[in-house]
């Protein structure tokens, strides 16, 4: 094997050059090993790392690191909160968008800012070229080329639950095993991968790349025990610029001053008028015969494997809603690529008949195709088998993250690894694990469904799944998480969190000022113009009052009092939102604090409940025993639990004081 | 990038944990505790159903306000733990409900370790429902859930370990019987009902929540909301006019309250024993069951009858009982008729005024409430009692009025067709008519949908994430008569109806 290692200094930036081969320069122990380099594997590293642990991410193609394997572009509508989410963690994902990105919109813009989508189409080279020299300038952090042939298990430490320890990896190449206190596994389509393009198929997780090493699903499927579930994914050809006929398409541009995913950052480095069009166009009924045509020619497409409802091929949306158009968007690749990327005709049929359903399409009628899209399937770790720290329940030490969790999407990828993470750094750091709560973030919307609920098709994020909307805004992400992310979690730099304070007080100090400013409603009638105030005459109203309604902005009331409101002018847009979701905020925090409260009581998880001295009907024990839930949260929102079954266990969890704050 | 050490990191913790303490700092975090009083709930913790005395038991932040406006405590509130005799009236109405005896308990001694308070009330199911109505319509007290007074004393620190155990018991009991008692109801037209509309309101979630999360990238029209808005307001007119209907449904779960009035030896006793005895007449009503008491109060007896269980009072001459009466019937002597039918109807106005509680305002109003059974009919002449009956039919100002022998049964036949019908209309009849609500806690959760799908309306046009704020509470309401609604059930739907599929 081409074992190249890196010892990735601080100050030997954007080399990759410096990997030399033997075992000299890569140490035998780390506090934390991740596996696998992409959105999950970068996030972790970069955060156990940050957080202070000596970290080792090894992966299949050090060039690869940062790859979008799929569609290029980042965020949308659940997907940009979760991106603004890890960036206020002091994640990459953010800021690599705000370098790459080359057309920047913020979707949803007329609904309500709580739902604002922050998106941006990237250029794949700048993405790459971005996290790949962050991790560069990343103290502790080192990476190596290679592949994981299995983990390293042992017996587990007596004073914790679990039947396993995790305690290192050893490559494939038969080298020294590399030792750690915890290890990331982010092998996103590569465990027991398979590549599907019309009949034939081959092993791999992505094409072009070595395939998956049967030895860690081995290591994970026998050893330790783990359920795994299978699922199937897909991605598009890739069309060549120069053959579309752009003029028969619709063209879609970006919004005129792109917004940064980044706290950061307060442009992107795409200058507004460089950004890049994306155009639209729509499936024929030639596409539809095209997909008939070939079903018996397409194996992915006949396969049982649970591929999602929303994201699915083209052959199965024909199939499922026949006689529709469908709307195919085709998106730049990057500046100088020229290729174009057909967001929605992910397929699998033979490449020469995926020639002649895109050319169905009459922007598409000369279409040459550089790639032909296949499909993917790939075995995951059902999540339920994880705690809300993402490590596995039965080994200490082991976390997983990204798509081996069943999840899809690059922004619920980075969210899992940075807190994967983060969680593994502190184990190695002998610090107690950490759960985000569902009130407090989609971050931990997402781990919660996963490990509470688990997966029946691929994970993807969407703003309904979250009870607290309108508290968990992509504009106040930073004020939710970042203060926490220094002060309790560790994996936020001094720079950030300054910033962030500065932000919060500011904007503390700007309500205050706004509060202070009360009038009559007659008088602001007066002051402010023709507004429409539903208030009677003589009640009082306050500035945050008045920023409540939809026809009054912050820059008006600013005018009205320049003395005490026009130093506030940077932060009118955030008045403005929390102005208008405060009140709603307050109505929701009584069911918040209950949730929290319930999430804070963890039930351990090696709890023998089918013995348990307490009276639990047998039925209740085996659904304890079966889903083992992390919190008493959890155990309430089971289906079959009883109001008398929870007050059973919180006071045996009382009583014999395992009960400990999260 | 900044090289830090852990203990860096630490010290660094430390001076902001003190930092973020201070009040300038809590910045825009959601405030906590402070401002989340728990809710203030109330529930009859006696048995359901008919028993001497009722206790209804209040606990949170809010029971001292409930006493007070319950209990017509302008002033101080009684000395804890003692009770204390109050007319307890209905704090929008200013109705009489009941006099009986309430007990504040200032927290943290008191059961849940909560502010809470006391209401013992007269046992009669008429009574425990209108009280729980009254409760139920103050500003932050909602009906508590099963088990519910129990966990809080838990949480408390209230009951000691060992309670616990029997605790978890007594629970699962409440909420077995909870259960069922849902079950029968969602078993009828009124189940269907609810059903229907968590459907429909679900949908509309659906169809809502599937255009924030993928009208950008899918296509979906804008038609869409222009449906969810009609089918809303849709939703929001049949609710309203469901709970418009005269607490119709809650007669047909407690009975109706009939009280039997008049003047010593007119015949109570004897009509009574009549319509317990008559069993032929009385069978579609199915149970009929004397239950005399004789606890120092005027003669009290009770039975309980009609389409589920009506209930039977009769007394002498309690004012406060026929006020609460959903039905009285007067019992007059008709041999102390005035001999001259002409001057019957004035007689008997002036006898009613007597006997109801509030004669000028009452008539109009009372009348649809009364029945007025003349009785000892065999005693009058025969040509006496027709010219009479002639005289009194389509009298205005009187209520009808029914030539009765109890001791011959003569016009029983009349009498009862007149009473089940009156019966039928005050409990909705549940074969014919639109169905019911059955419960207070329903009326509760469906006020509160309403208010939540008003929110909808409110910001539709202006912030669509908080008008489907407005529909998930609506859901969330209804839900707790149907059954939680999950993201996942709205997910499914939007998979269903919509090809979501970039």
């Amino acid at each position: 094997m081409l074992a190249q290692k890196l010892h990735l200094l601080r100050h030997n930036v954007l080399s990759f050059v410096s990997s030399r081969t033997g075992s000299d320069f890569t140490r035998r122990q780390y506090d934390v090993i991740v596996v696998g380099g992409g959105h999950a594997g970068t996030e972790a590293a970069a955060a156990a790392a940050r957080l202070g642990a000596e970290t080792l991410l090894i992966t299949q193609k050090i060039m690869t690191i940062g790859a979008l394997s799929c569609n290029p572009s980042l965020g949308g509508v659940g997907k940009g909160q979760l991106v603004r989410e890890v960036d206020a963690l002091d994640g990459l994902c953010g800021r690599a968008g705000d370098a790459a990105g080359v057309h920047f919109s913020i979707l949803n813009r007329s609904k309500g800012p709580a739902v604002w989508g922050p998106r941006a189409q990237l250029d794949r080279e700048r993405y790459r070229q971005f996290i790949q020299s962050e991790l560069l300038s990343t103290p502790r952090l080192t990476v190596l080329e290679g592949s994981v042939d299995e983990l390293l298990v042992s017996q587990p430490n007596p004073e914790e639950p679990g039947h396993h320890r995790v305690t290192g990896i050893r490559l494939v190449d038969g080298s020294h095993p590399i030792l750690s206190s915890s290890v990331v596994l982010t092998t996103g389509t590569f465990l027991s991968g398979s590549l599907f393009m019309g009949q034939t198929t081959s092993p791999g997780g992505r094409m072009g790349d070595a395939q998956s090493c049967a030895g860690l699903s081995y290591t994970l499927k026998e050893t330790l025990g783990l359920r795994v579930g299978r699922l199937r994914t897909g991605t598009p050809p890739r069309i060549v610029k120069e053959s579309v006929d752009l003029s028969l398409a619709q063209l879609q541009a970006p919004d005129k001053q792109p917004t940064p995913f980044s706290f950061l950052n307060t442009h992107t480095r795409c200058k507004p008028e460089e950004q890049l069009p994306c155009y639209l166009t729509h499936t024929t009924p030639g596409v539809e015969r095209v997909v008939r045509e070939s079903v018996h020619l397409n194996c992915h497409i006949q396969q049982d494997a649970k591929g999602p409802r929303y994201c699915p091929s083209i052959e199965s949306r024909v199939l499922r809603f026949p006689g529709r158009r469908h709307q195919v968007w085709l998106e730049p690749e990057g500046l100088t690529s020229d290729l174009l990327y057909p967001q929605g005709l992910s397929m699998t049929m033979p490449p020469e008949l995926q020639l002649r359903l895109l050319r169905e399409i009459p922007a598409l009628h000369r279409a040459e195709i550089r790639t032909p899209g296949y499909g993917v399937q790939y075995d995951f770790v059902c999540p339920t088998q994880l705690t809300p720290s993402l490590q596995v329940k039965s080994t200490q030490g082991l976390f997983l993250a990204g798509q081996i969790n069943g999840t899809t999407g690059y922004e619920e990828a980075a969210a899992q690894g940075l807190w994967a993470g983060v969680n593994a750094g502190r184990t190695a750091l002998s610090l107690p694990p950490m759960a985000l709560s569902r009130t407090q973030s989609y971050i931990g919307v997402l781990i919660d469904d996963l490990v509470g609920r688990g997966v029946t098709e691929p994970y993807r994020m969407f703003t309904s799944r979250a009870e607290f909307r309108t508290y968990l805004r992509p504009d106040n992400a930073d004020l939710r998480l970042t203060p926490r992310g220094f002060e309790e979690v560790g994996c936020v730099t001094l720079r950030r969190y300054k910033k962030a304070v500065s932000v919060r007080d500011g904007l503390q100090e700007a309500l205050m000022a706004l509060q202070s400013v009360a009038l009559s409603s007659t008088r602001w009638r007066e002051k402010l113009g023709n507004i429409s105030l539903s208030e009677n005459k003589s009640t009082t109203l306050n500035g945050l009052d008045l920023l409540q309604y939809k026809d009054v902005s912050f820059e008006m009331l600013a005018s009205a009092f320049p003395e005490c409101l026009s130093q506030y002018f940077e932060y009118s847009q955030r008045l403005k939102i929390e102005a208008v979701y405060r009140p709603h905020c307050e109505k929701q925090s009584r069911e918040m604090e209950r949730i929290r409260s319930e999430e804070s009581l963890s039930l351990p998880s090696d709890m023998d409940y089918l013995s348990l001295p307490v009276s639990l009907s047998q039925e209740v024990r085996e659904i304890l025993d079966r889903v083992r839930p992390n919190t008493l949260g959890a155990a309430t929102r089971l289906p079959g639990m009883t109001p008398a079954g929870i007050i059973h266990l919180l006071n045996y969890v009382l009583r014999t004081g395992f009960m400990h704050m999260l | 990038m900044l090289p830090c050490s852990w203990g860096l990191w630490r010290s660094a913790i430390h001076t902001l944990k003190t930092f973020r303490a201070s009040p300038s700092a809590r910045g825009l975090c959601i405030p906590t505790r402070a401002v989340c009083d728990a809710e203030t709930i109330f529930a009859l913790s006696s048995g359901h159903g008919r028993c001497g005395v009722a206790v209804v038991r209040v606990s949170g932040p809010a029971s001292s306000m409930v006493l007070r406006n319950m209990a017509g405590l302008t002033q101080a509130l009684p000395p804890p733990r003692t009770a204390l005799l109050r007319r307890i009236t209905d704090p929008k109405s200013k109705e009489l409900l009941d006099r009986g005896l309430v007990l504040w308990f200032k927290g943290p001694h008191s059961f849940t370790g909560e502010d809470s308070a006391e209401f013992h009330i007269h046992g009669g199911p008429a009574v425990i429902t209108a009280v729980l109505q009254a409760l139920g319509s103050l500003e932050g007290v909602r009906p508590a859930e099963a088990g519910e007074f129990t966990r809080r004393a838990f949480h408390a620190g209230k009951l000691g370990l060992t309670e616990v155990e029997g605790l978890g018991d007594l629970i699962h009991a409440e909420t077995e019987a909870q259960r069922r008692q849902a079950l029968r109801q969602m078993d009828g037209e009124l189940g269907r009902l609810y059903q229907d509309w968590s459907y429909r309101l679900k949908r509309c979630l659906a169809h809502v929540e599937a255009f924030i999360d993928f009208s950008e990238d899918e296509l979906i029209e804008d038609g869409v909301l222009n449906q969810v808005d009609s089918s809303v307001r849709q939703l929001e007119t049949e609710i309203e006019r469901h709970l418009k209907d005269e607490r119709r449904g809650e007669r047909l779960r407690t009975g109706v309250q009939v009280v039997i009035a008049g003047a010593t030896n007119a015949g109570k006793s004897s009509l009574l024993n009549t319509l317990c005895k008559n069993n032929t007449h009385t069978q579609s009503m199915t149970h009929c069951r004397a239950n005399p008491h004789f606890n120092g109060q005027p003669c009290m007896s009770a039975l309980s009858h009609t389409p589920k269980y009506a209930f039977f009072l009769m007394t002498k001459s309690l004012f406060l009982m026929v006020e609460q009466a959903d039905l009285t019937l007067v019992v007059v002597d008709s041999t102390q008729l005035p001999p001259d039918p002409q001057l019957v109807a004035a007689f008997l106005q002036q006898h009613l005024s007597t006997v109801l509680p509030s004669p000028e305002a009452g008539m109009t109003a009372a009348s649809d409430k009364v029945l007025l059974v003349l009785n000892k009919s065999d005693l009058v002449p025969e040509e006496q009692r027709e010219r009479t009956e002639g005289e009194l039919r389509e009298r205005p100002g009187l209520p009808p009025a029914c030539f009765l022998s109890c001791s011959t049964s003569t016009g029983l036949e009349d009498f009862l067709t007149v009473l089940q019908s009156r019966v039928k209309t005050l409990c909705g009849d549940p074969l014919s008519g639109a169905p019911s609500l059955t419960q207070a806690r329903h009326r509760a959760h469906l006020q509160q949908s309403v208010q939540a799908l008003n929110q909808y309306h409110q910001y539709r046009d202006q912030d669509l994430a908080l008008a489907a704020e407005g529909v998930r509470l609506a859901l969330t309401h209804l839900g707790r008569i149907t059954g939680r609604v999950g993201a996942e059930e709205i997910l499914d739907i939007i998979f269903r109806d919509f090809c979501i599929g970039k």
